[in-house]
């Protein structure tokens, strides 16, 4: 973690610049796209909704991402830089979890001053009791989604050159997440088998929850979700990881 | 896997412990590139020979063989990296395979060639972390790597990125970490390498000291023979994967003689092949030339030299140790691959 505080236009960018430029962005989509079609609800939400949901959603998806450190594990083990941690009396999977789980309470203490400081600018209403019960199974979700960039990562291990498969899973979870649009917008069916999942933990559930979308029961069901999801993924990282490790080279060193 | 090692009295002990690698063979050209997506080639590259060795508590050894001769592999399968493909290996006690915790707490490998502390953070911050990775007491820490940066002359750089440090600093900051937590048994492959020759011997001499006063285990290797001369009791040459020299440095030295290359010039080429003392030939036609001598053999070749007519810029030059060595190894196996051969 203390890397990424190394340098300060950096860390400020990604705290800070990133969310605002999006937060803007999504605020003249939705504003436009309302203007556009030149009615006053969509799928009986309002704008005060979408855009709620668009700021609160821009501010989950951001912290839930993990290209950054599933990029990292993934050259270590490429590269052979692995070699210096291998030799160290320490889990590599809990080493970068630390980090990961150390740089996500940073960022999110200082970022979420952008979806707050726009709630206020344009009035837009959240149930307040519901942000940090909301925020804590975020957290959780991070346990889940970081354990899934590390069994992308340990699949360096058998194949070089991996980072496309981090794109085509960030491009999975864009959709499953209810990044991309609300998952309200799916057939009721598709809907209710994607809440099931574990991803819809980084953006639906909880800012559907934040927003009054729905109530408790589906909130609940993220956090058995993620449960699931972390032993589920747990098992699988474990296995590839020791699956990788015995297959080692130890390139580069 | 049940072990055949029982309450061994060595520090690291192997037997038949090898490595092949497989890599893909790709022939040049997009045809290839594209065939390759159904149908692959591929062949097997023995790194390291099934190989046997006992080496003592406090021992130092010196391993030495070219590039791609199968030094380095033999320390990462000593250091738990990588797995044999055959055979066993017990480093105090432990299969390094198994990378316990407890195996791991009480080594270090330190790779010359390779960053192995916090590229973005001071050697302070770096140094404060592995405390916590071996559990280490905060301020013992401390004091000891105030004392290491006192032998070393580094105390100034402790508080810079190790980014921004020259090529000796940074080596100077990799052996501290690589020493803070007192490992039992060290593996330093190439130390010294790229450092030029005030940090080399400065490198040296801490060496020298830290080893007679903590009596560590040690595998050392380097291409300069100085480090090895100085360090180690013991030698062990490999060459294609193979032991072929396990023994003194001393004995090295005296097996392969140490010979000095003569260089001169004359004045016009040489008339006639010309005998010198029934040793060696100088031949006709020839303006510079050559000759290799034994210590013994220089002072009356060098006089016979002398005698000629118009002789000029004569240099006497020590041979190179990768000379030596690859004069050895061909000796002793006739197997020694070119040199920059592939390390997998």
């Amino acid at each position: 973690m203390l890397t990424n505080l190394e340098y300060r236009l950096n860390f400020l960018t990604d705290a800070v610049l990133q969310p605002a430029v999006t937060s803007m962005i999504e605020v003249t989509l939705w504003f436009a796209l309302f203007a556009g079609a030149g009615v006053a609800e969509i799928n009986g939400f309002g704008l005060n909704a979408y855009l709620a949901y668009a700021i609160w959603s821009a501010f989950m998806a951001r912290l839930t991402s993990t290209w950054m450190y599933e990029f990292r594990m993934a050259e270590e083990i490429d590269s052979g830089s692995i070699n210096s941690l291998l030799t160290r009396p320490f889990s590599f999977f809990e080493y970068y979890m630390s980090q990961f789980m150390g740089y996500k309470t940073i960022t999110t203490v200082v970022s979420l001053l952008v979806p707050l400081l726009t709630c206020w600018i344009f009035d837009l209403t959240i149930i307040w009791d519901r942000l940090l019960p909301a925020l804590a199974l975020v957290f959780y979700y991070l346990l889940v989604v970081q354990t899934l960039s590390f069994i992308v990562a340990t699949l360096a291990f058998y194949l070089n050159r991996i980072h496309a498969l981090t794109v085509a899973k960030n491009m999975g979870l864009w959709l499953l997440s209810g990044e991309l649009v609300p998952l309200d917008l799916f057939p009721e069916g598709i809907k209710n088998a994607l809440t099931w999942l574990p991803f819809a933990n980084a953006v639906y559930i909880p800012v559907g929850y934040m927003t009054g979308r729905f109530g408790p029961d589906l909130f609940l069901r993220g956090w058995i979700t993620a449960t699931y999801g972390l032993i589920f993924f747990g098992l699988l990282a474990v296995l590839s990881w020791k699956r990788g490790v015995a297959r080692y080279a130890g390139t580069g060193a | 896997m049940s072990s055949t090692f029982s309450q061994s009295p060595w520090a690291i002990e192997t037997r038949e412990v090898s490595r092949v690698y497989q890599t893909y063979v790709k022939p040049e050209g997009l045809a290839n590139s594209l065939k390759g997506f159904w149908k692959r080639q591929h062949k097997d590259k023995i790194a390291l020979q099934a190989t046997t060795l006992q080496i003592p508590k406090g021992q130092i050894v010196g391993l030495v063989g070219a590039n791609g001769a199968g030094k380095t592999t033999l320390l990462k399968v000593l250091s738990g990296l990588v797995r044999p493909s055959s055979g066993e290996a017990r480093v105090l006690g432990f299969n390094p395979a198994e990378r316990d915790s407890r195996f791991l707490r009480q080594i270090s490998i330190l790779l010359g060639q390779k960053n192995q502390l916090w590229w973005d953070l001071t050697p302070h911050d770096s140094y404060a972390l592995l405390a916590e990775i071996y559990d280490l007491d905060k301020t013992a820490a401390k004091k000891r790597v105030h004392d290491l940066a006192e032998i070393l002359n580094c105390t100034h750089v402790l508080e810079t990125q190790l980014r921004r440090l020259s090529l000796g600093e940074r080596m100077k900051m990799e052996i501290i970490g690589a020493l803070l937590h007192e490992p039992e048994v060290l593996y330093l492959d190439e130390p010294t390498i790229g450092l030029d020759i005030v940090a080399q011997s400065s490198i040296r001499k801490f060496l020298e000291e830290y080893v007679a006063l903590k009596k560590p285990t040690v595998i050392l290797t380097s291409h300069y023979m100085d480090d090895i001369a100085k360090l180690a009791d013991r030698l062990l040459l490999i060459s294609q994967g193979s032991m072929v020299y396990d023994g003194t440095v001393e004995g090295f030295t005296r097996k392969t003689e140490s010979k000095k290359l003569l260089r001169f010039s004359l004045a016009e080429p040489l008339a006639a092949a010309l005998p010198i003392m029934n040793l060696h030939t100088l031949p006709a036609g020839e303006q510079n030339l050559s000759l290799q001598v034994t210590n013994e053999e220089l002072a009356p070749v060098l006089s016979k030299i002398t005698s000629l007519s118009g002789v000029k810029d004569i240099t006497i030059d020590e041979r190179d140790f990768e000379d030596v060595i690859r004069e050895f190894l061909e000796k002793e196996s006739r197997l020694l691959p070119s040199r920059g051969a592939h390390q997998p």
